[in-house]
């Protein structure tokens, strides 16, 4: 197609070209950044080449602004909500894809709907209920507002994965005698497996990145580090290496599962997509 | 064999048990951490209820959303929502699009393109946002200046200027979520049978005529769908903007979402915040309705 | 297998004014069969004519609508699938991807809680059976067409099921293979003496397989009987037409005394009727003659397929076929006359089909 005209396909991946650079010199920039002094940083013009110095990083994991208590926090309370999340989604994903029980079409259709809400909308109920019950600045908290728009997510990806499965599956392990619970556990569930770590990815990258909920109904004990990013620009207008090298920290897991599971979320993004789910 | 002992059951009685066994719990958890709390914000919504001043509290029937009619700032985050939502939904779809069908020709790399573009959508907004701010649209020192400044254009506030701080959000957004759509996009695209092409090439159609008469059909469904869940963030939109600008300067980037989110916690008038995010709701629920019945009107 | 086990392993099935609706459309109006212990059943028929639905719902897999089911006389219409024992083979395979072949065929063994020393002698043993031993340890993705076949096959035989279903079990294997795995699959029934209910649309599968086949038409069960049975003497010209290749050759005509008179050419039947009427008369093209005397009519194709040839004739309004191991002296558009063997018509109804 493209081999009679080489010039053509030059010019092709050089606008592709300078279209993705857009998307990773940023980043790249930050990373470079996080390396510089405060004094490197405000050069002009920029400077390339430069002594690499680790103070930054030094200054976010030890020095009095540690976010190493937030990376703790954002652990804690993403993997929670995880869990939760998938504890829940994974059982009535199956019953939605593959089974039959009344009202299945509106539920299903109730499962989209919650995905759409505004989460401005459910903050302030939340914030006034956690507030009298002294759940602001908990895990649970955090973790109970996480589900909400985890959950319908998790559910719709996760029905897009059943749905391929032949659905003589489960004939054939009935006849088997292995009943319903033991079908779901040893026949349909193993050949989710690429779909359940998918969701699990993604589940997981939301809540890792929230910062909405977390600066509302966190506080000192719970800061999710994206907080703790936010309150550091506010703190340290002008260290912009540390910054930097803070968002890298912060940054370094998603960045990872992202280079990672990169054909995951591909499939992810578009089943969800196609499909109907999905909010990122 | 022992299976004459165990009571007559009928499969399809069973089934329904079983799925109800497994579909309620969540059904619970949904209704308990989603609809229970929109009840009680719709609650909040008609009360007077001002942290600031707490002891005004009280029934306001329909009070708040009577104060709107005359609220300028409320207009003004509707418009702004508006111009937000449209514009980086139509640039993340135009952008996105026309760089899939150019990555598409490219025979090498399309997967180093594919890990480039995940980049933007796996970092949190609100870090995204920061990123912006600083390195990028710092004046003097920001990216984008040093390239003004390069060129001869000359340095700008970015983020201060009420105009230049509504077009940067825009971009801030346009730049993380367009590779949202690039990739939906060429992943549909790759799906494509190539014989339809090679078929309407014997007919001489030219390329913009397979653009406009087999490609743009055949690819719909995704771009509706993109559409929809762009408009959904694009809504929703709050941690980048955020931290970008804090919805200034004064109120220039201030859409509906954010407006609401600053007079709920922090100008800590709630009932009248809780009023604005049920009309975000309303809005975010008429237009999902609305392109869920355009998309069912398609298909 | 001991005499005890035997016994088990084949059970006599009963179906009986068995409807099956799907909302407004019934797709089986009131079926009834009667399976004896041990029989190789056959349910054939044209697509969408009920097959399926009538095999799932003695495997539980399906709910009636109305009428019951019995095993050995015990009603187990409202029975579970894993409560019935029975087994089956799917069109599809259905084996479970994600499992080794051993873990497939053992898995209904360890369900019940099998021991795993006797689950693999047994895995062994049926899979011996079937000849696939030596792929043990493979996952069905490493697995041929044919393999993954005779991998479900032995999924289905480890158990010993008093019944054994098999819903087009050789429909995706390619021509060669499908005769070959026809045979030892007789052959595996025999051994294993199960009564089998095999469902096909291939009337040649059902022929030589079947004890007895069922004809399915239009959601009923229009014929019961021995594979000789239905070819000789099909109840309904449908099934005259639907079994045998090439298809029966029709044509109408008036029966009176012992003729039959097509487009006014009188020919001889065995049967002999008092008041004369409309009728279909029907002549197999094994049973088609060239002759000096008869039906005239103009050859339009020979097909010649080596040890038999096919020759294609315009009689009036039909088309008829000729089906003769010899080759036959004549060319394409000769005008010749036909006639049958004595003896060796069908007629049929000219308004209800029914044979008469
Ligand atoms: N779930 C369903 N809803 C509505 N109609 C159905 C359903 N399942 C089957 N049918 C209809 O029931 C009829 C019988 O189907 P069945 O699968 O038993 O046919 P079959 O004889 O096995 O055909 P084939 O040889 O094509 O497999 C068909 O007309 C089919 O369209
Ligand atoms: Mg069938």
């Amino acid at each position: 197609m493209t081999g009679r005209k080489p010039f053509r396909s030059l010019a092709l991946a050089a606008v592709a070209g300078v279209g993705l650079a857009v998307w990773v010199f940023p980043v790249i920039w930050g990373l470079l950044t996080s390396f510089k002094t405060e004094r490197d940083v405000l050069a002009y013009p920029p400077v390339w080449f430069f002594k690499p110095t680790l103070d930054n990083y030094r200054e976010v994991i030890f020095g009095a602004s540690s976010i190493m208590p937030n990376l703790w926090s954002s652990l804690v309370v993403s993997t929670s909500a995880t869990f939760f999340t998938m504890l829940f989604a994974i059982p009535a994903a199956y019953a939605l894809a593959r089974l039959k029980y009344p009202a299945k079409r509106a539920s299903g259709f109730y499962v989209l709907a919650t995905q759409m809400l505004p989460p401005v909308g459910l903050i302030i109920p939340y914030y006034l209920a956690l507030q009298k019950v002294g759940g602001l600045d908990t895990y649970s908290g955090l973790t109970l507002i996480y589900l909400t728009f985890s959950l319908p997510f998790a559910i719709w990806l996760m029905v897009s994965y059943f749905e391929d499965i032949p659905f003589e599956m489960e004939e054939a392990a009935l006849l088997d005698r292995a009943g319903r619970l033991r079908t779901l556990w040893y026949v349909i569930l193993p050949q989710v497996r690429g779909g359940i770590a998918v969701t699990t990815i993604f589940v997981f990258l939301n809540a890792w990145n929230e910062f909405m909920f977390a600066v509302v109904l966190g506080g000192n004990r719970v800061r999710p580090v994206t907080v703790a990013m936010f309150n550091f620009i506010s703190v340290e207008q002008t260290q912009w290496a540390k910054v930097a090298a803070g968002a890298m920290l912060a940054m370094l897991p998603v960045i990872l599962i992202g280079l990672f599971a990169q054909r995951h979320i591909v499939k992810g993004l578009t089943v969800g997509a196609v499909k109907g789910g999905g909010r990122r | 064999m022992g299976s004459g002992t165990k009571p007559a059951r009928s499969l399809a009685a069973q089934e329904r048990r079983f799925a109800l066994a497994l579909f309620v719990p969540a059904l619970l958890v949904l209704l308990l951490t989603t609809t229970v709390p929109l009840v009680y914000l719709g609650w909040t919504s008609l009360q007077k209820l001002d942290m600031s001043m707490p002891w005004l509290s009280g029934f306001a029937g329909l009070g708040n959303y009577a104060k709107m009619g005359g609220d300028p700032r409320f207009w003004n985050s509707l418009v702004l929502t508006g111009v937000y939502t449209g514009t980086t939904v139509v640039l993340q779809v135009i952008i996105g699009l026309s760089l899939a069908l150019l990555v598409l020709q490219i025979p090498k790399g399309q997967g180093l393109l594919r890990v480039a573009a995940i980049l933007p959508i796996v970092l949190a907004p609100v870090v995204v946002g920061l990123f912006w701010r600083t390195l990028v649209l710092a004046p003097d020192f920001g990216l984008v200046d040093l390239v003004t400044r390069t060129v001869g254009l000359g340095s700008h506030n970015w983020l201060g200027d009420p105009q230049l701080a509504l077009i940067s959000v825009i971009a801030i957004h346009t730049w993380q979520w367009t590779p949202f759509a690039f990739l939906v996009l060429l992943a549909t695209l790759a799906t494509l049978p190539p014989d339809v092409y090679e078929a309407a090439r014997l007919d001489r159609a030219g390329a913009w005529q397979r653009f406009w008469h087999i490609t743009l059909p055949l690819i719909r469904p995704a771009i509706v769908m993109v559409v929809i869940l762009r408009m959904m963030t694009a809504l929703s939109a709050f941690a980048a903007i955020f931290a970008a600008t804090g919805g200034g300067p004064g109120s220039a980037t201030e859409i509906l979402n954010l407006y609401a989110y600053r007079t709920s916690f922090t100008e800590l008038n709630l009932g009248y915040g809780a009023s604005l995010a049920m009309v975000l709701l309303s809005i975010t629920m008429a237009i999902s309705y609305l392109m869920f019945r355009l998309r069912r009107a398609r298909s | 297998m001991s005499g005890n086990e035997a016994m088990r392993a084949s059970a006599s099935v009963r179906i009986e004014g068995v409807v099956k609706r799907h909302g407004t459309t019934t797709v089986l109006h009131g079926v009834d069969l009667a399976i004896e212990p041990g029989e190789f059943f056959v349910l054939l028929g044209p697509s969408g004519s009920g097959k399926t639905t009538t095999l799932r719902i003695l495997a539980g897999l399906e709910p009636v609508s109305d009428g019951r089911v019995f095993m050995d006389e015990v009603d187990v219409t409202m029975r579970e699938p894993g409560e019935r024992d029975v087994a089956m083979v799917f069109q599809s395979y259905a084996l479970y991807p994600h499992m080794t072949v051993a873990q497939n065929i053992g898995f209904p063994l360890k369900m019940v809680g099998t021991p795993s020393v006797e689950v693999a002698a047994a895995v062994n043993e049926a899979a011996a059976k079937v000849g696939i031993a030596h792929l043990l340890g493979r996952t069905p993705g490493q697995l041929s067409g044919g393999q993954q076949q005779r991998c479900a096959l032995a999924r289905a035989i480890v158990r010993q099921p008093r019944l054994f279903l098999l819903d087009e079990p050789l429909s995706n294997l390619d021509a060669k293979l499908r005769m070959e795995t026809r045979l030892e699959l007789h052959a595996l029934q025999r051994n294993l003496g199960a009564t089998t209910v095999y469902v096909t649309h291939d009337q040649e599968e059902a022929m030589t397989l079947a004890d007895r086949i069922a004809v399915f038409m239009d959601g009923r069960i229009v014929q019961v009987g021995t594979p000789r049975e239905v070819f000789s003497t099909p109840r309904t010209i449908e099934v005259a037409g639907f079994i045998g290749t090439p298809a029966m050759n029709f044509v109408s005509g008036a029966w009176s005394g012992a003729t039959v008179t097509v487009a006014g050419v009188p020919l001889a039947v065995r049967a002999s009727t008092d008041q004369p009427r409309e009728v279909k008369l029907g002549v197999r093209p094994n049973d088609l003659r060239i002759v000096a005397e008869g039906l005239p009519a103009r050859i339009e194709r020979i097909e010649d397929l080596g040890d038999s040839c096919i020759v294609s004739f315009a009689a009036g309004e039909s088309h008829l076929k000729l089906k003769s191991d010899r080759l036959h002296p004549v060319k394409e558009g000769d005008e010749v006359r036909l006639a049958f063997e004595p003896g060796a018509e069908h007629l049929f109804d000219a308004q209800t089909g029914a044979r008469l």
